[in-house]
């Protein structure tokens, strides 16, 4: 079997693909991408899996077959390659690869594509569709919040809720939350599963920035399909945690102010901060709200004031300051408002305005003064 | 105290006063916890192995440890040098460091508390204490080791200076064995070598513990003594008579350990997020791992399950153990002077698995 493609248009495809291969994988296939020609049509598959995606290309092609291409040597060859044609001829026997290009000859040694794992196929699926640019956004603004705890599998991945044409995301690491909310989507079900974080990792990077994906679900996998990629993963299995239980609805303080002179003076008081707790104090008073944090180990502390519109009791309470620059840093409001009770309940964040169709909520825990 | 839980002994049992005593376990995987005076001639020190004590010593007379009797013991002296101050920190069953600068009796002379606690001490525990008494920690732990037993050392500021560049480098407290041989093959042997490093080539050569080592030779320990030190750790280890080669029974035994932990961390309401193994091969190679985790391990069948995996993960490394040990860290009361991060309650460990 023997083809020829464009070398910068198959790197930018292996690159998409690749994002699945685990760095240190169970199998040494896995470290393989999957090359299937098929009526001139070059298909690429990567997978851990768990993730997997794929996608096509047109090429040249004198047969159809399939090869296990080892990644990594092929994505440096191809790195270290002025654009240009390149031919690839598969031995069918021993499944040794030589690749040609204008320089010279390449030896790599292959694996037969049937040995390749098969990446699921959707069937028995419901279907969605939504923009990709909303998407992304709903990816960005969720995936900081997950955890990273083996020990709770469901929150290392973001949940989706779909309500019809109204697609809820919410991730949550149990001391942070966000529950993002848009309409923009078209759907004729109502259901709910976790997608792991590594999946919306890569999806993220490979979402083009027009186009509508679909995503295909049943118990198990899910599939999103845009352009001519494919990214299935395994779902996480496991019940979400009853988010909407943790939300206050009376919290009885209000501070409002500007979003980025809020995140820019968190972002000095930090720097004087417990490197391990990250611990900043806010007092909030009518008309001005004071940060503070100190670092007893090392005798640093800092302090700014701020303007801000307080309706409430005076209040003393203590964050760490690293969740809160996260969170103001994925909303775009200028102004940002924040509901709050008590030092030791969960405070909300809001943006002041949004888009028609969008609805974004932030939860954080307080960290618990001591004295 | 000196050679506590030996001397417990000897009060207790008079047929052992005068005698060679060690106490701990007289069998093959034995180690001995603490030597009376009498079986000290000989070489024999604690954490010897008890067959290589016996080797020193054949009129050696193994005892059982009592730990409530020296628990008991301990709670009495710390009585007693509560009645001094409040700022006492123990560094282990039978030894204190007290700050008494300011005394609730009122006392000038810290030469003179220390022996008065002594003397009370062996009034009411027929017992005999050492006392070292200085400006700070690190000379007041050196200076109590000089005159053992059942004496005192005084360093005054004027003498300090004078005094470490004499003190051999085995007997500065926090150098260890393998840190002193190290210096001695860089022909360090006193204090007064130690002083001519420059704190770079010490860092160079012993990394942060560098640093340390350059100051106290120069008399210079700012650590105040702190009442709530607050533990780091919470672990248990067992040395096993006979090596164990089936996964099963390491499992077993990782069980029993991980309960003894837990339960620790139960009755301290001290969680804590990362779980370490240790592991030593009849050959004494010892591997420990951790994993870590984002949240407290509140649940003995997990951390059990957490110990099992990690012994799984190195069974090739260590097919078979003499030792095993089971420890906890990242412990939520470890952070001092700091608040704690609240967690949202979703009401999880209601909910049936």
């Amino acid at each position: 079997m023997k083809f020829s493609v464009s070398s910068s248009e198959l790197l930018k495809q292996l690159q998409i693909v690749g994002g699945a291969i685990a760095s240190n994988p169970v199998l040494p296939i896995l470290e393989d991408f999957l090359f299937s020609i098929s009526n001139n049509k070059l298909s690429i598959a990567a997978t851990d899996l768990e993730t997997s995606i794929s996608t096509e290309i047109e090429v040249m092609s004198d047969a159809d077959g399939s090869v296990a291409v080892p990644a990594k040597i092929l994505l440096e060859t191809l790195k270290a390659l002025p654009q240009q044609p390149i031919t690839f001829s598969i031995n069918d026997e021993n499944f040794g690869i030589e690749i040609t290009s204008a320089y010279g000859k390449y030896r790599l040694a292959g694996e037969d594509g049937k040995d390749f794992p098969k990446i699921p196929e959707p069937d028995s699926v419901d279907t969605i569709k939504i923009q990709a640019p909303a998407l992304t956004q709903g990816i960005t603004k969720t995936l900081f919040a997950t955890s990273n705890d083996e020990l709770r599998p469901a929150m290392t991945g973001v949940y989706f809720q779909i309500d019809f044409n109204k697609l809820t995301l919410v991730a949550t690491d149990a001391h942070k939350l966000v529950k993002y909310t848009f309409a923009e989507v078209t759907s004729e079900v109502s259901t709910s599963f976790i997608v792991p974080k590594k999946a919306l990792t890569l999806l993220r990077s490979a979402l083009p920035a027009g186009d509508e994906v679909n995503i295909a679900f049943n118990k198990a996998n899910a599939f999103f399909t845009f352009g001519s990629t494919n990214l299935v993963c395994r779902l996480i299995d496991a019940r979400y945690p009853d988010y909407n239980a943790v939300i206050p609805v009376d919290n009885p303080n209000t501070l409002t102010l500007q979003r980025t002179d809020f995140q820019n003076s968190l972002k000095r008081i930090a720097i004087y901060a417990n490197k391990t707790t990250n611990q900043v104090i806010l007092n909030i008073m009518d008309g001005s709200l004071t940060i503070s944090a100190q670092d007893l180990d090392f005798s640093n502390e800092a302090t700014e004031q701020l303007a801000c519109t307080f309706e409430g009791d005076p209040l003393n309470i203590g964050f760490n300051a690293k969740f809160l620059i996260e969170m103001l840093g994925v909303l775009e409001a200028d102004e940002v408002k924040i509901e709050l009770s008590n030092p030791t309940r969960a405070g909300i964040l809001l943006p002041t305005e949004e888009p028609d169709g969008e609805e974004i909520l932030m939860l954080v825990m307080p960290v618990m003064l001591s004295n | 105290m000196d050679a506590f839980y030996a001397s417990v002994e000897q009060r207790d049992q008079p047929e052992l006063r005068g005698k060679p005593v060690a106490v701990g376990g007289a069998g093959m995987r034995g180690v001995v916890a603490s030597a009376s005076y009498e079986a000290r001639a000989f070489g024999v020190r604690s954490a010897m192995p008890s067959v290589t004590a016996q080797r020193l010593c054949p009129a050696l007379i193994f005892v059982r440890s009592r730990f409530d009797v020296y628990r008991e013991v301990s709670q009495q002296i710390r009585a007693i040098f509560h009645e001094y101050t409040d700022l006492v920190e123990p560094l282990s069953l039978d030894e204190a460091f007290l700050d008494v600068s300011e005394n609730k009796k009122g006392m000038k002379s810290a030469t003179l508390i220390a022996e008065e606690i002594r003397r009370k001490v062996k009034e009411e525990t027929q017992l005999t204490a050492s006392a070292g008494v200085s400006f700070n920690k690190f000379l007041a732990k050196v200076a109590s080791d000089i005159n053992k037993p059942d004496g005192i050392k005084v360093i005054t500021p004027d003498e300090a200076l004078a005094f470490l560049e004499s003190l051999p480098i085995k007997k500065f407290h926090g150098i260890g064995k393998v840190t002193a041989e190290k210096m001695k093959r860089m022909g360090v042997f006193t204090g007064k070598e130690l002083k001519a490093l420059s704190e770079i080539e010490l860092v160079t050569r012993f990394g942060k513990a560098g640093r340390h080592y350059y100051r106290i030779v120069r008399a210079d320990d700012r650590r105040a003594v702190n009442p709530n030190r607050i533990r780091k750790s919470i672990g248990a280890e067992r040395t096993y008579r006979e090596d164990i080669n089936r996964i099963e029974d390491m499992k077993e035994k990782l069980s029993y350990l991980a309960g003894i932990v837990f339960r620790y961390m139960e009755k301290s309401d001290n969680y804590g997020r990362t779980v370490t193994l240790k592991a030593k091969s009849p050959d004494f190679k010892v591997i420990t791992r951790s994993r870590s985790f984002s949240s407290e391990i509140r649940d003995l069948k997990l951390l059990e399950n957490i110990t099992h995996e990690l012994i799984l993960q190195n069974r090739e490394e260590i097919p078979s153990v003499r030792l095993l040990g089971v420890s906890i860290s990242n412990l939520s009361k470890e952070i001092q002077g700091e608040g704690i991060q609240l967690s949202f309650d979703f009401g999880e460990n209601d909910e049936e698995e």
